[in-house]
């Protein structure tokens, strides 16, 4: 009998805890809010407050440690934990789940494409900062910005401040000195060709094949490539691909098939047979013909591919962040090896304008079950004040906190030797009283723009980010730079040479979002996606030229019969819109600049800076 | 024992509460994660969009169970998923039958730590999850993994064999690496069926003259026969949901048209392409379709073997 009444507890206690746990969300919540006016009782920054950011440009997940870190909490005594759908992976799933349980996090870092801005508002997520932000320093320099980006949540107030607001022309590169893309390749490889004439993209094969034939071997011994590629990017196209037309001043819009070139003169629709787009497919298929694509390609991921390029395994790149950054190192540069960019006779590579109005694509808001949001509104407040630039800023490109990274040396920021070995994201040691650990895991784990980093730092009267100090640009002297400035007749940067040539596609900056799509064209978006994703992969690595255009074919006939016109039409106008936004944008930035004086000097600054900096290193190649 | 026997026998109404009470925890779980999640399937009559909650989003009726044959290419491309998803089970059922002469064979070997070995060298891989065996056919298979480069090495092929990113024997390839899975696992049952069969009956047939595979064929395979159909109709009641672990992770841009089967569809329009309604109204029409099947299956069953199985 004892026995008995001990299984029937038994099983009581089981069905409890089962019971217990199916309600466990409910259960935590309630003791968050009880934790939320138990500090807002108090109202004290000494609490350490731990903020949940979501932040869906984030590359990493957890709580943010290292130098970064440490400047946060010993300004505000804020603790960053951030949640990166990019790290947890499975695409929109985690902000389906969060946004489900109503709270997606303290601080929220979101793209505001295809209605999400508004459905945030209406569901609810986001927090009106109005009142928040009334004497901050933030609303005071870019209310006209925040004002524009608001203009798309549906409701009245100020829900989300846009990234990357700038001072200058939308018709200014932000990219700094190096374009999104353009047509690196190992310089002493090219150099030692004699440094051909590339006329037009299908030349660059040939060359390519002399390249592997210049450099058989990697540093560690492994056959080397021209090409590989890697499909973890993969959204609307194969980006491997859209890479080449981007080279040619096209881009697309965010989501859509159309390929729309930077200046608005042309629309194409991606799986047109004529395109750029398909040229491009042909050039990479006709590259793997020819043995210069790697074989991996399909199967590797970046990460994978960075470490051949460190190791100079792959000969060519696109992005200046892969090849030039991961292969360029002091000691390679030096011994004149490096990835350095050639010039495409007809190429007009794409680089994204300023932001004069600010990106309303990406935005930061306050989340609605905010504990604490006036310690918040500080902390996003500092996040634009110079300060917060140079030390947030620092994983695009800022310099970091001064006295650690750079001081003012006169009147012009200089590196400190701390800085030189540190920057951009080194693996070296930090100061214990900076935080310690290393400088790379401290980096700011945001991933986000607040002010343009081409902007000029009113603390130093040059750009926020260093690569652009004329300081750091004089410095540019090893052999290989020298020898590809003597090719560049004297340029300094990627963009600058661009620029002389006359070879630079600037898509203005504008606020424009992509509006709400109906959930009938969403779907079928996606299936045209994953057949034309698909496809590309296959059309490159076709056995033949035969079954390059079956399988072209073959995707055109699918797309065209899932229904690909409908979401063609409403992408075709998504571009027009775009450039309209854009074309709107310069006028407006042109109209109000010519009545006022004071901003426009300001923004003539920068390139003097750059300008200025032409100057000194020839002084020093005649030295 | 025998206190039990005689509150049977008295059928006591108290006794029977007790019992009851014990069973409740097992209903609760059974309900909170069988029929509780089916509430969900209301999603597919709606336009729903996540930030939003539902009662923000339009209800749309049939909408989405009428894309799905919206139209010809939409037609086409479910149709060849279900043929990856027969496919596919077909080779699993056609299968069937090796963990089950797996059993009869590793049973006749005499030498136990040998057994032994094998057993559980056999049954490991089981607990191994796909995304780690995926990761053990990478560092095989790829370009750069072992099997090519000992291939190039031996001068055999010049150029790398690309096992992973190709569509070739996709089926087979996919079944292969779900019986070295699953193959020792499956025996299990098996093994405890020929442990359950009467020694005396061995021992009678030895006596008679018979030899080992005279013993397998008369004793032990029909003894494990009433296993192997119950086995069987349940993989057939269970004919679409061949997983998706495995196909995911094994999915890419070249063999998608061949792997990709009805679970992994759902999940690549629901989850990759953020159509939750629509990937919904796919797995509904999945559920009924299976619960068709179960209900062929035990009416076969019933009318065959004189029983059905639930």
């Amino acid at each position: 009998m004892k026995k008995k009444v001990v299984g029937i507890l038994l099983c009581a206690a089981l069905a409890a805890t089962t019971v217990l746990t199916g309600c466990g969300g409910s259960d935590s919540s309630s003791k968050d809010t009880a934790s939320a006016s138990d500090s807002s009782d108090s109202g004290s920054s000494d609490e350490l407050l731990t903020v949940d950011v979501y932040d869906d440009q984030a590359n990493y997940q957890g709580i943010q440690s290292g130098w970064f870190g440490k400047i946060v909490k010993d300004k505000f005594n804020i603790e960053l934990n951030i949640i990166a759908p990019n790290v947890a992976g499975g695409g929109d799933t985690l902000f389906q789940t969060r946004s489900a349980a109503g709270n997606l996090g303290d601080i929220i870092i979101s793209s505001t494409e295809n209605g999400r801005f508004k459905d945030m508002v209406k569901a609810g997520l986001l927090m009106d900062m109005t009142d928040l932000l009334k004497d901050k320093d933030v609303m005071k320099n870019y209310s006209d910005a925040i004002t524009k980006a608001n203009e798309n949540a549906g409701q009245d107030g100020v829900w989300g401040i846009p990234s990357e607001i700038s001072s200058q022309s939308p018709e200014v590169s932000a990219d700094g000195i190096e374009p999104m893309v353009a047509a690196y390749m190992r310089w002493d490889a090219y150099e030692a060709i004699g440094c051909p004439e590339i006329k037009t993209l299908e030349d660059w094969l040939p060359i390519m094949k002399q390249l592997q034939e210049q450099i058989p071997e990697s540093d560690s011994g492994k056959k080397t490539y021209a090409l590989s590629l890697f499909k973890d990017w993969d959204g609307s196209s194969m980006v491997a691909a859209k890479n080449f037309c981007s080279l040619y001043g096209y881009n697309d819009t965010g989501t859509g098939f159309v390929l729309a070139k930077a200046d608005g003169s042309d629309f194409q629709d991606i799986t047109d047979s004529d395109g750029i787009y398909v040229r491009a497919l042909k050039f990479l298929f006709e590259a793997n013909q020819e043995g210069l694509i790697d074989p991996e390609s399909t199967t590797q991921n970046y990460d994978i591919l960075s470490d051949k390029y460190r190791d100079g395994q792959i000969l060519t790149s696109l992005w200046s962040y892969q090849g030039p950054s991961y292969y360029n190192t002091t000691e390679h540069k030096e011994a004149g090896t490096g990835f350095m960019p050639a010039f495409i006779e007809d190429s007009a590579p794409y680089t994204a304008g300023c932001y004069s109005e600010g990106n309303a694509k990406v935005v930061i808001s306050i989340g609605s079950q905010a504990k604490e949001p006036e310690r918040i509104a500080e902390f996003i407040d500092w996040l634009y004040s110079p300060e917060g630039v140079e030390c947030a800023g620092q994983a695009n490109g800022a310099a970091g906190p001064e006295g650690l990274t750079w001081e003012m040396d006169g009147d012009k920021p200089v590196l400190t030797e701390f800085g030189e070995k540190a920057l951009p994201s080194n693996d070296v040691t930090v100061p214990d009283e900076w935080g310690g650990g290393s400088w790379k895991d401290g980096v700011s784990a945001l991933n986000f723009k607040t002010v343009a980093l081409v902007d000029t730092d009113p603390n130093t009267n040059e750009p926020y980010m260093e690569t652009m100090w004329s300081s750091v640009l004089e410095k540019n002297n090893t052999a290989l730079d020298t020898s590809w400035k003597e090719w560049a007749d004297g340029a300094q940067t990627t963009i600058e040479y661009l620029e002389n040539k006359n070879a630079l596609s600037v898509a203005a900056g504008t606020s424009y979002t992509q509006p709400e799509e109906s959930s009938d064209i969403t779907t079928l978006r996606n299936q045209c996606k994953t057949t034309i994703v698909d496809s590309s992969w296959q059309m490159v690595f076709a056995s033949d030229e035969d079954e390059f255009n079956a399988i072209l074919k073959n995707m055109q006939d699918t797309v065209k019969g899932l229904g690909y016109e409908d979401v063609l039409k409403v992408d075709m106008q998504n571009a027009k819109d775009q450039a309209a936004a854009r074309e709107q944008t310069v006028e407006d930035y042109n109209n109000s600049n010519s009545d006022d004086t004071t901003t426009d000097e300001e923004t003539t600054e920068t390139p003097e800076a750059t300008e200025a900096a032409t100057e000194t290193p020839e002084a020093d190649e005649a030295a | 024992m025998k206190k039990q026997a005689v509150s049977k026998t008295k059928r006591n109404a108290a006794q029977s509460r007790r019992l009851f009470y014990c069973l409740i925890p097992f209903i609760i779980l059974c309900f909170l994660f069988s029929y509780f999640p089916l509430h969900g399937w209301i999603y597919s009559f709606y336009d729903y969009k996540p930030p939003l909650s539902l009662s923000q989003c339009d209800f749309v009726g049939l909408k989405w169970f009428k894309t799905l044959f919206a139209n010809k290419t939409q037609v086409a491309q479910m149709i060849q998923v279900m043929k990856n998803t027969f496919a596919m089970s077909l080779l699993g059922i056609a299968t069937s039958i090796l963990p089950a002469a797996f059993a009869i064979f590793l049973n006749e070997i005499k030498c136990k730590w040998f057994k032994n070995l094998v057993q559980t060298l056999t049954t490991l891989p089981n607990f191994i999850s796909w995304v780690l065996v995926y990761s053990v056919a990478f560092s095989l298979f790829t370009d750069s993994g072992m099997v090519n480069t000992v291939l190039q090495n031996m001068g055999i092929i010049t150029t790398p064999i690309k096992f992973l990113d190709s569509d070739a024997h996709t089926y087979l390839w996919m079944t292969l690496w779900s019986m070295w899975k699953g193959l020792g696992w499956g025996a299990i049952m098996y093994l405890a069926a020929i442990a359950g069969i009467d020694q005396e009956l061995y021992e009678a047939a030895k006596v008679d003259g018979a030899n080992r595979f005279q013993l397998i064929k008369n004793i032990t395979v029909p003894a494990l026969a009433p296993t192997f159909f119950v086995l069987l109709m349940m993989s057939v009641a269970n004919f679409l949901n061949n997983g998706m672990d495995q196909y995911y992770v094994f999915q890419n841009a070249f063999n998608k048209e061949h792997i990709q089967v009805l679970d992994l569809y759902v999940y690549n329009i629901g989850m990759t392409g953020s159509s939750l309604s629509l990937a919904t109204a796919i797995s509904m029409l999945k559920s009924i379709v299976s619960v068709t099947l179960l209900a062929i299956v035990n009416f076969v069953s019933k009318k065959t073997r004189g029983a059905s199985i639930i």
